[in-house]
């Protein structure tokens, strides 16, 4: 899919020179030329602190770029912001503790001015797997319940770009496996743009169509590895040898990127 | 075979005993007593209390009415500043520093002001019980308003939305716990404030009664007003924590002072504190010139400059009033001492005998919402009207809040370093002092900073209502004697001493805080 400037189908992201330092002089992304194309999963992996979540950020319209410019659909973040469309699921679920799953789901709806739609919501939750859950509160699910629940959150909106910043990091690793099965087929079949920062070589592999593998602080590009795997990923992708030779380079770059970044420990 | 499981002691039933037990020993150190014009017995109390139901329960819903009108305007004024602070961020520190000052105004001395200036009538009671709960809350408030986790903020800015869509789907509910914590502190500080503003010159209401009993050394009206003021001051905490629990889902959070100031560098703080003074001046003088008030009671700024510096006598009045200040910080300064010190050695020890922590806890926290003032009779009749009792007075004031504030912030301990200290077989005295009281450090700077005002309080009334010294005594006698010009110096030096003191504590609390626990001073 090429790129659209619209504010409806799948935007792709331009980044020209784009940027980052931080009050007090840390540089967290060196300028950076990069763009995501229309409709595909794009993950982005790095080191911890490497600046991976900053340029999330900067993409959301969170952040501000020091110098360069991105362009989401050929405007500016704040542009799709303010059509909706728009959404970003975090690391914590940041589920509202007072509101039920029903209700944070549809806080989404409020915010992006949207009417209710009650039985978009309630397919949702049983599309994310918490039927009969609906009516809990936050703090009566579990981890993974939660990350579900801000996933369906942030998909009730029918999203065009979708920011995904480490959301199965705060989760075990049989439910990040589940989640990372199960939730894109939410945003697959939209051919929904969406951006995926983790941290783990497996998961960006599962998930993404192309990988962009950062250096150590400030992020740079060490490797652009794209992953042609047949869509829909069933759960017995991981062990095939393409698999594994995707997620074999990926390892690599990144070791490669710390590498750059850091003289071995015997040299130092 | 499955082991019986003992079913639990229903509490009530060992907290009637306990109670009996005090009464019993309250009854036997009366009667031990009698004759020393120091104890009532608890028999007499009742007794008392049921002969004057009449005249009681009248005071006592006079009391009442000022303290819920004062309760109402001063939280409503609490939200406001709040909102003003939030919607204008760059004013939040000259708003905040005004909140303090005025807070900082002694009441014993701003009743008497207010009474000349609204005339007869409960003007004077409903604004100082107004005066005596905003700050309580408008500071529990402002954290709760700023307490929600950045994320929450970014789902909604990511959405495309602004400040107000923050206030209305995040920051306004996830302030009210905070908002009732405040409010449950307000409660019976509303209670306090309606009570001072009636040992004023108010013709109805606890307080009248309280001034008539104490010239007439009559101690089982003193001991009977004093246990009704306590016992509402603690229902109404209750009913206030009872209402936040029956609302929230959430419990109400342990708040006693905003996190210290982020260290500002240059002169950012230094321009801050001469806006605030600079608005304070201007908003006295502009009051007083827009109500046409008369400047025989109602001083400008100028009146205080001229009688301090200027007038033939001000020599004498600024020797008088230095004099004052000598006496009272005689006392104040080692009740507040002994007060932080007592409450947070207090906790400690009790880290070290966690048997008797719940029960000493529980007492505590019901004792801190009596407010001491509302007591301060019973105090100078055990104590006597010497240095003692008024020091032992101010430290009680302080001593509650520090103790419960320590209490919470010894929990605090990571435990993930306390498992550390247990994997080493460290002993309790090793993991107290390593990782406890570090933990307990900003708590009790909290407690340190909050208690300053309420400290200025104590002494004062305690000097207005029994020892006939200091800087509360001088004020009651300028009051008595019109001396407005007296009266009016004496609320500015000690209003001004009082946010020194609370900015002094705050600087000592900001240098032990970036040692031990330097996230609470980041920028």
């Amino acid at each position: 899919m090429g790129a659209d400037t619209g504010n409806t189908g799948s935007p792709d992201i331009r980044c020209k020179g784009l940027a980052k330092v931080f009050p007090g002089g840390v540089e967290a992304i060196r300028p950076l030329d990069v763009t995501f194309e229309g409709g595909r999963t794009t993950a982005l992996v790095g080191p911890s602190g490497c600046g991976k979540s900053t340029l999330l950020r900067i993409i959301a319209g969170l952040e501000t770029p020091s110098s360069g410019e991105v362009r989401v659909g050929g405007a500016p973040p704040a542009e799709i912001q303010r059509d909706a469309g728009l959404s970003m699921a975090f690391q914590d679920p940041s589920l509202l503790p007072w509101r039920t799953v029903r209700g944070n789901i549809e806080l989404a709806l409020k915010l992006a001015r949207r009417p209710p739609a009650p039985h978009a919501v309630e397919n949702l939750i049983r599309l994310v797997g918490l039927d009969g859950f609906a009516g809990s509160r936050p703090a009566e699910l579990s981890g993974g319940m939660r990350q579900r629940a801000a996933i369906a959150r942030a998909m009730v909106t029918e999203p065009r770009l979708l920011l995904l910043d480490e959301p199965f990091g705060a989760v075990d690793e049989l439910t990040r496996r589940q989640l990372a099965e199960d939730l894109p087929l939410l945003w697959e079949p939209r051919r929904t743009t969406a951006l995926l920062v983790t941290h783990s070589v497996v998961e960006s592999v599962l998930l993404a169509d192309r990988v962009l593998v950062l250096s150590p602080r400030p992020a740079g590009i060490v490797a652009d590895i794209p992953v042609p795997l047949p869509r829909p990923r069933a759960a017995g992708v991981a062990e095939t040898p393409e698999f594994r030779s995707i997620a074999r380079a990926v390892a690599e770059a990144l070791a490669r990127g710390m590498a750059q970044a850091r003289p071995p420990l015997a040299a130092q | 075979m499955t082991a019986a499981i003992p079913a639990p002691t229903p509490r009530w039933p060992r907290g009637l005993f306990s109670l009996a037990l005090l009464l019993l020993a309250w009854e036997l150190a009366a009667r031990a007593l009698a004759g020393a014009y120091v104890l009532a017995a608890p028999s007499d109390v009742i007794l008392h209390i049921a002969q004057n139901a009449g005249l009681l329960g009248r005071a006592l819903r006079e009391t009442l009415a000022n303290a819920a009108a004062g309760f109402v305007a001063g939280n409503l004024a609490a939200i406001c500043l709040a909102a003003g602070a939030l919607t204008w961020p760059r004013a939040a520190p000259v708003i905040a520093g005004l909140a303090l000052l005025v807070f900082c105004l002694p009441l014993v001395a701003t009743g008497p002001i207010l009474r000349v200036l609204y005339g007869p009538g409960a003007g004077p009671q409903v604004t100082l019980a107004a005066l005596a709960v905003y700050y309580t809350t408008f500071v529990p408030l402002m954290v709760g308003l700023r307490a929600a986790p950045a994320s929450w903020f970014d789902l909604v800015r990511s959405y495309g939305r602004g400040r107000v869509a923050e206030l209305v789907h995040v920051r306004t509910r996830a302030s009210l716990p905070y908002l009732f914590a405040g409010l449950q502190i307000a409660a019976p500080a509303a209670f306090l404030g309606a009570m001072v503003g009636e040992f004023t010159g108010a013709e109805r209401g606890m307080g009248v009664l309280t001034i008539r009993a104490m010239r007439t050394l009559d101690v089982t009206a003193i001991w009977s007003l004093a246990v009704i003021a306590a016992a509402v001051s603690i229902l109404a905490y209750a009913a206030v924590g009872r209402l936040a629990t029956a609302l929230l889902t959430d419990r109400p959070p342990v708040i006693l002072s905003p996190p210290v100031t982020p260290a500002h560098t240059g002169w950012r703080p230094l321009a801050d504190a001469v806006v605030v003074l600079l608005v304070a001046v201007a908003a006295w003088w502009g009051a007083m010139e827009a109500f046409g008030l008369n400047a025989f009671f109602a001083k400008r700024p100028d009146d205080l400059w001229q009688a301090l510096y200027m007038a033939p006598d001000a020599a004498q009045t600024r020797a008088t009033l230095t004099a004052a200040l000598r006496e009272t910080s005689i006392y104040l300064l080692p009740g507040y001492a002994a007060g932080l010190a007592l409450g947070a050695s207090l906790a400690v020890a009790l880290t070290l005998a966690p048997a008797l922590r719940p029960g000493a806890t529980a007492l505590a926290v019901t004792l801190r919402s009596v407010p001491i003032v509302t007591t301060a009779p019973l105090l100078v009749l055990l104590l006597g009207r010497g240095a003692v009792g008024t020091i032992a007075l101010v430290a009680t004031m302080v001593f509650f809040p520090t103790f419960v504030a320590c209490i919470h912030g010894l929990r605090q301990a990571p435990g993930q370093v306390l498992d550390v200290f247990d994997s080493y077989a460290a002993g309790p005295v090793a993991r107290l002092w390593h990782v406890k009281v570090p933990a307990m450090l900003p708590a009790f700077f909290a407690a340190a900073r909050m208690s300053v005002p309420a400290s200025v309080l104590a002494v004062t009334v305690v000097e207005w209502l029994a020892t006939g010294r200091g800087i509360g005594s001088l004020m009651a006698l300028s009051a008595s004697l019109s001396d407005y010009d007296m009266l009016w110096s004496a609320v500015v030096v000690i209003s001004l001493l009082s946010v020194l003191g609370h900015a002094a504590v705050g600087l000592a609390e900001r240098r032990v805080l970036s040692v031990f626990a330097a996230e609470q001073v980041a920028v």
